[in-house]
């Protein structure tokens, strides 16, 4: 509408200004204003037809409608920005087909026993992209940043981090292809600063279920009228190949160890998952998901765990009463067949687990809330254990099963718009093991998304 | 001469519309079908401009709701013999990045009566569309909270839809009672 409302806007002005106090003047300026009510209604007419699409209207003409202001402004004066205000309209918006968007966050870490480690990061930035080739088909994107710096020399990572075509086919239902977000969890497919509490991520959803978390293939999602919502795909899986038994990654993350993120992934192997979410009841969300699959990655005889299994399971609630929001979710993996590679590991600090599970129970309450800002301090408690349990090895040749470490985190999330969040915390762990990051600590974060 | 000028602008005016039928989106409900579901016995829906001011006044009532500028609502009166039964208000917010096309309608005391999304564009959020949270606003007025997380409460996974569309009826209840509200 904007350009047409520009150029009624330039028809005015170039009336009105060419309109010198002259005999035709009045003829004028009365043939202009029977001209901007007919394009007034012509207008009205196309954003009619463009909201009800091919549906009639079952309204009265819309030609002549009356104008209703409030007292305040009484005088009759027909402006040009009236005429465009008359007009019942579209803003425009959502009408282009291309979309950008984007979210990035900022963390600091202080050791309490070691200020000595601490440490900023520009953790990531993210810009996504969404391209409509027509009303059904669209592509989606996101391209991701870490940790500042990406070169030969520098730690930092660019990744695409998802990257697919949607169609829907109806409403109700539509397919994807390319690589997607894993849907499992809260955090995995949301996983936007402002979309959780405290500056880190919470461990079991990076440590038990790694976020963030993608595959390529095929999903297919729908929803009902009921709140019920599901999501089932084929997807490439881990390559358990790339299993590293001196590196602690394999005990910081299982899977996430052995990740492939649709790099020349091997695929020899396949996965399939299954996730379901219902939301019936507004503030309530209950789910749940699995994700199985072979990650041996390969036909030849020389690798000891070809037919090796990965399975991940979770379930989670969440409650929203009000300014609350209360959360709990556990998740399970186990890794199979194990027993043959893990000898060829023996001597190593961390052959690959059987059973690795996560747990926590989170409460934050929005304390303080202007409309735009707002404050919500918050508690979580993770109970996890990435390395539960061993397949048997011969005795004297293994390594003890992993002690189950406990986090405790206070903190709170202040909103200064509900898009933007500074966040502060503190971590308390019961276990110190700085190979693998847990060392009680002070955190403070400030995230974004648009 | 400037008439002439601006009688040959005003077909390029008109040329100008179909380039704004681009609109992407999964349409739920048009809005015919959204006055008829709100309305079923009235006989007419007559638009009803509201001009700048009054949009303005409306918005100034209700500041936090920083939903951008350029704001338009289509405002329908539905009638029978002549008695406004109510009113339907087909309105736009972005959800995270797209516009979310609904319509409002309210009684004749200006309490909601009804929510219909009309239009989703994207992916995720689209659970906003979930009759159990959009039958929480009937019965809401002007003179109610509105907002998520206070009377309204939010999906999970679906927070900045929530969060707009419910910013949006707050700013819509404030148009009833600035601009539509019978004395």
């Amino acid at each position: 509408m904007h350009r047409v409302t520009v150029l009624v806007t330039a028809v005015s002005l170039a009336l009105g200004a060419a309109a010198p106090a002259h005999a035709e003047d009045e003829a004028l300026r009365k043939e202009l204003e029977a001209l901007r009510q007919q394009v007034a209604a012509l207008q009205a007419e196309v954003n009619e037809m463009r909201t009800a699409k091919a549906t009639p209207v079952v309204t009265a003409q819309p030609a002549v409608a009356p104008v209703i202001a409030p007292a305040s402004a009484a005088t009759p004066a027909p402006q040009p920005a009236t005429t465009v205000a008359q007009t019942p309209p579209q803003r425009g918006i959502g009408s282009d087909s291309t979309r950008l968007w984007g979210y990035g966050e900022l963390n600091y870490n202080h050791p309490t026993g070691d200020a000595g480690k601490s440490q900023a990061d520009l953790r990531r930035a993210v810009l996504g992209f969404s391209h409509a080739f027509d009303e059904d088909t669209h592509v989606y994107g996101e391209l991701e940043w870490e940790h500042a710096v990406t070169s030969a020399d520098d730690q930092g990572e660019s990744e695409v981090e998802q990257l697919y075509v949607e169609h829907r086919l109806n409403p109700e239902l539509a397919f994807r292809a390319g690589l997607t977000l894993i849907p499992l969890g809260f955090l995995n497919e949301r996983h936007e600063p402002t979309n959780y509490y405290g500056v880190e991520r919470n461990f079991v959803e990076s440590a038990i279920i790694p976020s963030t978390w993608r595959e390529g293939g095929l999903s297919l999602l729908g929803s009902t009228e009921s709140g019920f919502s599901w999501n089932v795909g084929l997807t490439t899986s881990q390559n358990l190949r790339n299993w590293d038994p001196s590196d602690p990654e394999g005990r910081i993350s299982p899977l996430g160890a052995i990740h492939q993120e649709l790099q020349l992934a091997s695929a020899r192997d396949v996965a399939i998952y299954g996730a379901a979410n219902w939301q019936g009841v507004p503030g309530l969300t209950l789910g749940g998901g699995v994700f199985s699959g072979n990650i041996g990655q390969g036909d030849d005889g020389g690798f000891l765990a070809a037919d090796s299994r990965a399975t991940l399971g979770e379930v989670h609630v969440r409650w929203q009463p009000g300014p609350f929001d209360l959360s709990a979710l556990y998740a399970r993996g186990t890794i199979s067949d194990t027993e043959q590679l893990n000898l060829t590991f023996v001597g190593n600090p961390y052959p690959v687990p059987k059973s690795f599970w996560g747990s926590y129970v989170q409460g934050a309450w929005r304390v303080w809330d202007n409309g735009r800002s707002s404050l919500a301090p918050f508690v979580r408690y993770e109970a996890f254990n990435t390395a539960a349990s061993f397949e048997s090895v011969p005795l004297g040749l293994g390594v003890p099963d992993a002690d189950t470490e406990r986090v405790w985190t206070v903190g709170v999330n202040y909103y200064l718009t509900p898009e933007v969040v500074f966040k502060a915390d503190y971590q308390h762990f019961n276990i110190t093991d700085e190979l693998l990051g847990y060392g009680t600590r002070f955190d403070l974060g400030v995230g974004y998304q648009f | 001469m400037a008439r002439p000028r601006a009688l040959w602008l005003l077909p390029g005016a008109l040329a100008a519309l179909p380039a704004y039928h681009a609109a992407y989106a999964v349409q739920y409900m048009s809005v015919a079908e959204a006055q008829k579901a709100a309305f079923a016995d009235a006989s007419t829906f007559a638009p009803v401009a509201v001009d700048r001011a009054a949009l303005d006044a409306a918005l100034a009532a209700v500041p936090d709701s920083a939903l951008g500028t350029g704001w338009a609502p289509q405002v329908f009166a539905a009638k029978k013999d002549g008695a406004t039964e109510g009113w339907l208000i087909v309105d736009q917010v972005i959800g995270k990045a797209e516009a979310i096309t609904y319509a409002l309608a309210l009684d004749a005391q200006g309490a909601v009566t009804r929510l219909e999304v009309l239009e989703y564009r994207e992916t995720h959020g689209g659970e906003i569309r979930l009759p159990a949270w959009r039958r929480q606003f009937v019965g809401k007025t002007a003179g109610d909270p509105v907002r998520l997380d206070a009377d309204i409460h939010n999906i999970s996974g679906a927070t900045l839809s929530c969060r707009h569309v419910t910013d949006g009826v707050r700013r819509l209840l404030s148009l009833h009672a600035h601009a539509l509200k019978t004395a």
